[in-house]
């Protein structure tokens, strides 16, 4: 279980979380939702232990997380971030290999067991035919895909306790297509393996249709929190983006959708 | 296809190695003045008579090892400056590593300020403790709040202090008189021509800590290659492995510097056609580019030192006459 | 006046009429007018404020008794004594054009290779006299026409012929004794065989060491200056190494300096001792003293010449 209690974090003299507590329970997809400057991706750098709170504490089942060595912390959690990019023409598979650095020696080199594992986790994703390819040459969503087996690759082997695999907006850069291959990409992973999921982002529909919890961020305070069905509402969306919008359930989709109507009589509260 | 990084790496080494060998052992038989090899190598007749011995251990040998080590240095410390900041074009000498040297190496030809330190002298030192300065000065701006270390604002502090130091070498330039200014210019290309292996001796141990830090910064490149936050969720502590490859590639740079000079190109050449070779795995690149870097470097000697009898044309030159049009190669294939 | 009665004289011979008394006044005033114009064009053509930015040149002037007519000198300009209380206009690289002109000089002694000055001084009006660097002969060539320009042109021969005169004493003191072959160097880094300059077989230097009776371990290279490698050193062998400097060295690092040497333990200088050092700026410069520069060349390489 990841636990996050009264974080607070400031850019400078920005302040842009101001005391956030949440609970992921463990297995579940999580997903952090809030407008852009809300304190998303911070709250999710947060919680990967890639930035140190001001004050308040994040916590792996009961353990702070700045207290834990950093390659124990990358062997159960992996990021996958925005965007990628590499400064050298790394090929596929190297790449995916990287996520087996955390379980390597200092001067080891990776073994056909590690190969493996990579080779596996490019299966999983899809991405298998581009092994051999230049990272740089693929499309955002194959890149995506790549990273999102490199962070697979990472997380094979943790020690019980199960793994957690954070994105960081996963579909503000892809296509429709590509949203949903993402989208499918994840629930089958979460399906298949003790992978605990959060995402951080904006796309609501993307969240409704991906997370079984979520957590709703505005201006760096938690406005909501709890099962999708119960935190999706009207009245959350209005108070999160200003906005009147219906929510209901899409038959064919299988999962909550929400359409934006009209803009909020007295905006919203931000 | 892929075959595993440990064979390849084998592989590498096997090969640059060797031509490094090859250029190592090769090199001191070649020169302007022809030789007599067995003479030279004739322990029994006493060294102070023996022309061609002294011509191979005194003149050739020191400048070959030289060559080696120098070459070895400025590549290898390029592979990491590429690394640390991200970007294939930085050279050693874009972070103001070798404008301290110069500028070290001006103040002491210009005030003949020539104090020796056991046995060292004057200006190997001052452009070791110029670079020195430099590197320090560099670090002090780059220091980020939290600790960190702003690969953005290192390369600004860089390229910022290079141009101050240029300016101030040019001042010292101005003030200087006719013979000193012809000295510094020579010293700016670079030269070998060490006659001697304490130069040497004095930049081994530095070289040899600077590359021990290199081995083991070869898989945190990789990692920081996918950008900081990237490679601290993979388990590297970047602020310490962007100090350790700051402060090792500035000393290999400082050191290789001072024995020889400024010698450009080789650092931004190698890198480039090793990964060209090999691809992009700094555990391949690091030590394939410094033994390939010894190799070039002790070859564009030779060709230094034999295209025009008895002149020599500095190495540097050499280098920049090799260098430039791959530069320019390499960015119009960029491009 | 004994002009006039002279011619005076010589008219009454020719009997007393109207143009015997006009001649003789009138022959008298072409004499005046003619004394007159010499006098004035010769004051004219000798210039009375020079600039000298060439410290060989500087030393020219004085040498031809033109030295009360130097306003200003080069930054490097040490001899003769009277130089210290000149004024200084900068040198090859940074002639300061302000203060030259400010100084009204009628002739400016300038470096051929300062075209950019040239151009200058002439738009201002103001005279040139281009030096260009050589060899030994050049050095008289240069007195010469520096003695025409400034109108001592007796003077100028005279110093020239001295210094003729003394390059062929020590040639024939020197005469006979075989000639070592020899490394000189102007220029090297501090405690290093590193950066070592040293002449080639052209050029004033190399002209003075073959004066002095000595070879030139670079006659073949027909360069004023060999950067000479270590191998290249060794392989040459050196008979002699002389090391031209501007200034001397304290008595320790002086030896120091010489022991560097000792490197290149198989060359036949180092082995027989005979690396010298020269710290006399008579050496370096290619002017009226280059005799005794010679002969302190001469001195190092034959010195049981000289008992």
């Amino acid at each position: 279980m990841l636990r996050a209690a009264d974080v607070e974090f400031s850019y400078g003299l920005t302040p842009v979380l101001r005391g956030v507590s949440l609970e992921v329970p463990a297995g579940s997809v999580t997903g952090i939702l809030g407008p852009n400057g809300s304190g998303k991706t911070t709250m999710l750098k947060v919680l990967a232990g890639t930035l140190k709170p001001s004050a308040g504490s994040v916590s792996v089942d009961g353990v702070d997380l700045s207290r834990l060595p950093r390659r124990a912390v990358a062997r159960r959690m992996a990021v996958v971030p925005q965007e990628t990019h590499l400064a050298f023409d790394y090929t596929v598979l190297e790449v995916a290999l990287m996520g087996r650095y955390p379980h390597l020696g200092a001067f080891e080199i990776e073994g056909p067991a590690d190969v493996a594992i990579a080779r596996e986790a490019l299966a999983a994703t899809g991405t298998a035919g581009f092994e051999d390819r230049p990272f740089g040459t693929l499309s955002g969503g194959e890149k995506q895909r790549v990273i999102i087996a490199a962070a697979l690759a990472q997380l094979t082997g943790a020690a019980d306790g199960g793994s957690f695999l954070l994105l960081d907006e996963p579909t503000a850069a892809l296509d429709l297509a590509y949203q949903l291959e993402v989208s499918t990409l994840l629930r089958r992973l979460q399906r298949d393996r003790p992978v605990t999921i959060v995402v951080s982002t904006h796309d609501l529909n993307f969240a409704a249709g991906l997370c079984g919890s979520l957590v709703l961020l505005s201006a760096g305070r938690v406005l909501a929190a709890g099962g999708t069905a119960d935190v999706l509402t009207p009245g959350n969306v209005r108070a999160l983006y200003g906005v009147e919008a219906d929510v209901r359930r899409h038959e064919r989709a299988g999962h909550l959708v929400v359409v934006p109507v009209a803009r909020a009589a007295g905006g919203a509260e931000r | 296809m892929n075959p595993p990084v440990r064979r390849r790496l084998l592989v590498a080494l096997g090969g640059f190695g060797a031509l490094a060998a090859a250029a190592i052992v090769l090199a001191p038989l070649a020169g302007s003045t022809s030789i007599d090899l067995r003479r030279a190598l004739n322990p029994s007749l006493p060294f102070a008579d023996n022309v061609d011995a002294q011509i191979f251990f005194v003149a050739r040998l020191p400048r070959t090892l030289a060559g080696a080590l120098v070459g070895a240095a400025l590549a290898a410390a390029g592979v990491v400056f590429q690394g640390l900041l991200r970007n294939p074009l930085a050279t050693p000498f874009t972070l103001g590593v070798s404008a301290g040297a110069a500028l070290g190496a001006m103040l002491v030809i210009t005030t003949g300020w020539t104090a020796a330190w056991s046995g060292l002298p004057a200006i190997p030192l001052a452009s070791f403790a110029g670079s020195t300065g430099a590197v320090a000065i560099v670090y002090a701006l780059a220091r980020a709040r939290h600790g960190g270390l702003s690969t953005h604002v290192l390369l600004l502090a860089g390229v910022t202090l290079n141009a101050f130091f240029s300016a101030l070498i040019l001042f010292v330039q101005y003030f200087a008189d006719y013979a000193d200014l012809y000295r510094m210019l020579r010293w700016l290309v670079g030269d070998l021509d060490v006659a001697s292996y304490q130069p040497i001796a004095a930049a081994a141990p530095l070289l040899a800590v600077a590359f021990g830090v290199f081995a083991w910064l070869a898989r945190p490149l990789n990692l920081l290659s996918l950008g900081p936050d990237a490679a601290g969720t993979r388990g590297i502590d970047v602020r310490t492995a962007q100090r350790a490859a700051f402060f090792s590639a500035s000393v290999a740079t400082g050191a290789a510097v001072s024995v020889a000079g400024p010698i450009g190109f080789v650092g931004i050449i190698i890198p480039h056609l090793v990964r060209l070779m090999v691809g992009a795995d700094h555990r391949i690149v690091l030590p394939s580019s410094a033994l390939f870097g010894a190799a070039f470097l002790v070859g564009c000697d030779v060709v230094a030192r034999t295209l025009m009898p008895p002149v020599e044309v500095p190495v540097g030159v050499i280098t920049a006459i090799l260098g430039g049009p791959f530069f320019l190669w390499l960015l119009v294939r960029r491009g | 006046m004994g002009i006039l009665t002279g011619l005076g004289a010589r008219g009454s011979g020719l009997g007393s009429s109207g143009i015997g008394v006009w001649g003789r006044s009138g022959q008298a005033l072409v004499v005046l007018a003619a004394l007159l114009a010499v006098s004035i064009a010769t004051a004219q053509e000798r210039p009375a404020r020079i600039i000298s930015l060439i410290p060989a040149v500087t030393e020219m002037l004085f040498a031809i008794g033109a030295g009360g007519s130097v306003v200003a000198v080069s930054s490097f300009d040490t001899y003769p004594p009277q130089v210290r209380d000149l004024e200084r206009v900068g040198a090859l690289l940074d002639p300061d054009l302000e203060r030259i002109l400010a100084l009204k000089p009628d002739l400016v002694a300038i470096y051929a290779s300062q075209t950019d000055l040239a151009r200058q001084l002439e738009r201002a009006g103001i005279a040139t006299y281009e030096y260009r660097h050589g060899g030994l002969k050049d050095v008289l060539t240069t007195i010469r026409g520096l003695g025409a320009r400034v109108s001592r042109g007796q003077e100028a021969a005279r110093a020239a012929a001295e210094i003729d005169a003394g390059l062929d004493r020590i040639r024939r003191r020197v005469d006979g004794r075989p000639r070592p072959k020899t490394l000189l160097v102007f220029g090297r880094e501090a405690l290093a065989i590193r950066g070592v300059y040293a002449s080639g077989g052209a050029g004033f230097l190399n002209d003075m060491l073959i004066a002095a009776g000595g070879e030139n371990v670079f006659a073949d290279v027909r360069r004023e200056s060999v950067q000479a490698a270590s191998e290249l050193i060794l392989a040459r062998r050196p008979e002699v190494i002389l090391e031209l400097r501007a200034e001397g060295l304290p008595g320790d690092r002086r030896r120091a300096e010489i022991d560097v040497w000792r490197r290149l333990s198989s060359v036949p200088a180092v082995r027989a001792n005979r690396v010298y050092f020269i710290a006399d700026p008579r050496t370096v410069v290619p002017g009226p003293r280059v005799v005794e520069g010679t002969e302190l060349i001469a001195r190092a390489l034959h010195p049981e010449a000289f008992e």
